[in-house]
């Protein structure tokens, strides 16, 4: 009774725009009166405090700072002309560079939304130029920046692991395989639209463009050898390596001279409120979390799911839909936070790895990115285009089919996410 | 008075990130040379919680924070502006509860330090809670007028943040 009083008050708040991590909390305090009464109201204050201090989450600050200054720091036309100069030869060439370019992104910021709109302002009015329609420019740009959240480093993974008490290091490293097919996938479906409309080649294939590019770009790829070397090496933690992404961003600006004071600060603003936005969801995350333990809600649910089936595969399907509309509504971060501490009593008894469950959880939110009505990276790209949500999502219903056959593949055969995992940590 | 509001809590964030990468920063180059520093765990933490506090009040007067507008806005006019008003009561209590409780809990810290820096009152550490909701109260109710204007109009301030976004990166 208690548990479904607050489960419709949390959504009655939501619905009325209450912040989802204020909205939680509240919840947590209604639970807490009427489980334990006024007397522990002062426990409030320290659980907002606990749940703000968690040390593995300082990586989200240092990732979103080295994004941002990234963003800024004048990377973004050579990633641009080095992918070009890689794979401008086949045909529709441009949107084959935006995919690619993407990959280089993910590899360097958290924020999705960020990253699309310092791409997608450079490379979708050049798309459009080049023939490609509005709406395909932005299906490519969407999808293949939705793609980037289950690419390390990826916040709502740093959220995941942390929420599910498990390994921000593996859960990064299972993103890379499903990442890439993902990628390969969205450059088939690309590469049919670009026969279907005939669009062009951008440049013939030339080893010296290429070097010359590549030698501009280098300092660049100084960030994902950092963050991807450091962290699959084991010379670093998460949380080190993003200290050591925002050092390398910094001096790869100041390399390139495009690093000043006052993007600097706009910068650092970015990643600290990006950084307390995500940050009062997993401290009210902590408030609910000890309301749910004392009601028993996690076991209860875990269960009754396994009185209706014990198959993994079956559990794994209902997960799969149930995070799939919950993507449709929710913010991922928000998702990841409200959810997982439900589920992972669950799939512990069902014997499936939380890490392998992680990456399925974090590629659902990818793809619930691309869906009205919550769909900010579908929405910045649609308006960088300037072309109607749904005329975008008639087109991008080809690469969402994408994203879902990787995620199908990535359910039921564990490998693909899991075998790099087993290679570096087991 | 918001833009004074907003200047110093700008201010604080940069200073507290600044000195979070830095903390950072150093850590691990000490750690490397297998001189690990006793006091990082204790004061990234620390910092990371200052972070949270000052950067949602921040956050707060610029109605960043993660929601869901879809519903609201679709709700007819005069009752939606009931549902903003019941929405702006539930946040403002809450931080007032908030208030009360972390400055209780200060009253319980006296005399109590840090584990590995003993010259650091746990005092002033979590003094961030009853202080960071009274900024939030305040830059909540100082970007209410905006708020209330854009939602009666049915504007989404998810997607005039989604314009800023694009007008920065076309700067950059």
């Amino acid at each position: 009774m208690t548990v479904l009083v607050i489960f419709v008050a949390l959504l009655a708040m939501i619905f009325v725009n209450v912040p989802i991590g204020i909205a939680l909390a509240i919840s947590g305090v209604i639970g807490l009166l009427m489980t334990e009464g006024t007397g522990a109201l002062v426990t409030v204050a320290l659980d907002m405090y606990d749940g703000s201090t968690k040390f593995s989450l300082i990586a989200i600050p240092m990732f979103v700072l080295a994004g941002a200054i990234m963003n800024a720091g004048g990377i973004t036309d050579r990633l641009i002309n080095f992918v070009s100069a890689l794979i401008g030869f086949v045909r529709g060439g441009l949107g084959m560079v935006n995919i690619g370019v993407s990959l280089f992104f993910a590899e360097i910021s958290g924020s999705a939304v960020a990253d699309v709109a310092a791409l997608g302002s450079v490379l979708i009015p050049q798309m459009k130029r080049r023939g490609y329609s509005g709406a395909l420019s932005a299906a490519i740009t969407s999808s293949s920046a939705s793609l980037a959240i289950i690419i390390p480093p990826s916040i709502p993974m740093i959220i995941y692991a942390v929420s599910a008490n498990t390994s921000i290091e593996q859960l990064f490293v299972a993103g890379i395989v499903p990442g890439l097919l993902g990628a390969a996938g969205l450059m088939g479906v690309a590469y049919m639209f670009a026969r279907r409309y005939n669009l062009p080649v951008e440049e013939a294939f030339n080893v010296a463009q290429l070097k010359r590019t590549f030698m501009d770009a280098l300092p660049a790829f100084s960030l994902p050898v950092i963050i991807l070397g450091g962290i699959f090496g084991g010379f670093v933690t998460a949380t080190e390596a993003a200290g050591l992404a925002v050092a390398a961003a910094l001096l790869v600006g100041a390399w390139y001279r495009q690093v000043d004071l006052k993007r600097l600060k706009s910068a650092m603003l970015d990643g600290g409120m990006q950084t307390a936005v995500v940050m009062i969801l997993v401290a009210a995350s902590v408030l609910m979390g000890g309301f749910l333990t004392r009601a028993q809600m996690p076991q209860e649910l875990a269960q009754y799911m396994m009185s209706l089936t014990d198959n993994k595969y079956v559990i794994l399907m209902i997960l799969n839909v149930f995070f799939l509309v919950i993507g449709f509504f929710l913010h991922s971060v928000a998702a990841i936070i409200l959810v997982v501490p439900i589920v992972v009593p669950l799939i512990q008894q069902v014997g499936i790895d939380p890490i392998h469950f992680g990456l399925i959880v974090t590629l659902n939110l990818a793809i619930g990115q691309q869906t009205p009505p919550v769909a900010s990276v579908l929405i910045t790209a649609c308006s960088i285009a300037r072309t109607n949500i749904w005329e975008v999502s008639k087109v991008n219903i080809h690469f969402i089919a994408v994203l879902l056959a990787v995620l199908l593949m990535c359910t039921y055969i564990p490998a693909i996410p899991m075998f790099l995992v087993d290679v570096f940590y087991r | 008075m918001k833009k004074a509001i907003e200047t110093l809590l700008e201010w604080v964030l940069i200073l507290l990130m600044v000195t979070l990468t830095l903390v950072v920063v150093v850590a691990v180059i000490y750690r490397k040379l297998d001189a690990s520093l006793s006091w990082y765990d204790e004061v990234a933490s620390v910092l990371l919680s200052w972070v949270t506090y000052y950067g949602a009040a921040l956050a707060a007067l610029k109605r960043k924070h993660i929601g869901f507008d879809t519903i609201l806005l679709a709700i007819p006019m005069p009752a939606r502006m009931w549902a903003v008003a019941a929405a702006e009561v539930l946040v403002i209590a809450f931080f007032v509860l908030l208030a009360w409780a972390g400055w209780e809990v200060l009253q319980v810290l006296e005399g109590m330090s840090l584990i590995s820096l003993t010259w650091v009152p746990v005092q002033l550490t979590q003094s961030v809670i009853p202080v960071g909701a009274v900024l939030f109260i305040i830059c909540e109710l100082a970007s209410l007028p905006e708020y209330w204007r854009a939602t009666a109009a049915g504007i989404s301030f998810e997607h005039t943040e989604i314009e800023e976004e694009i007008e920065r990166a076309k700067q950059a």
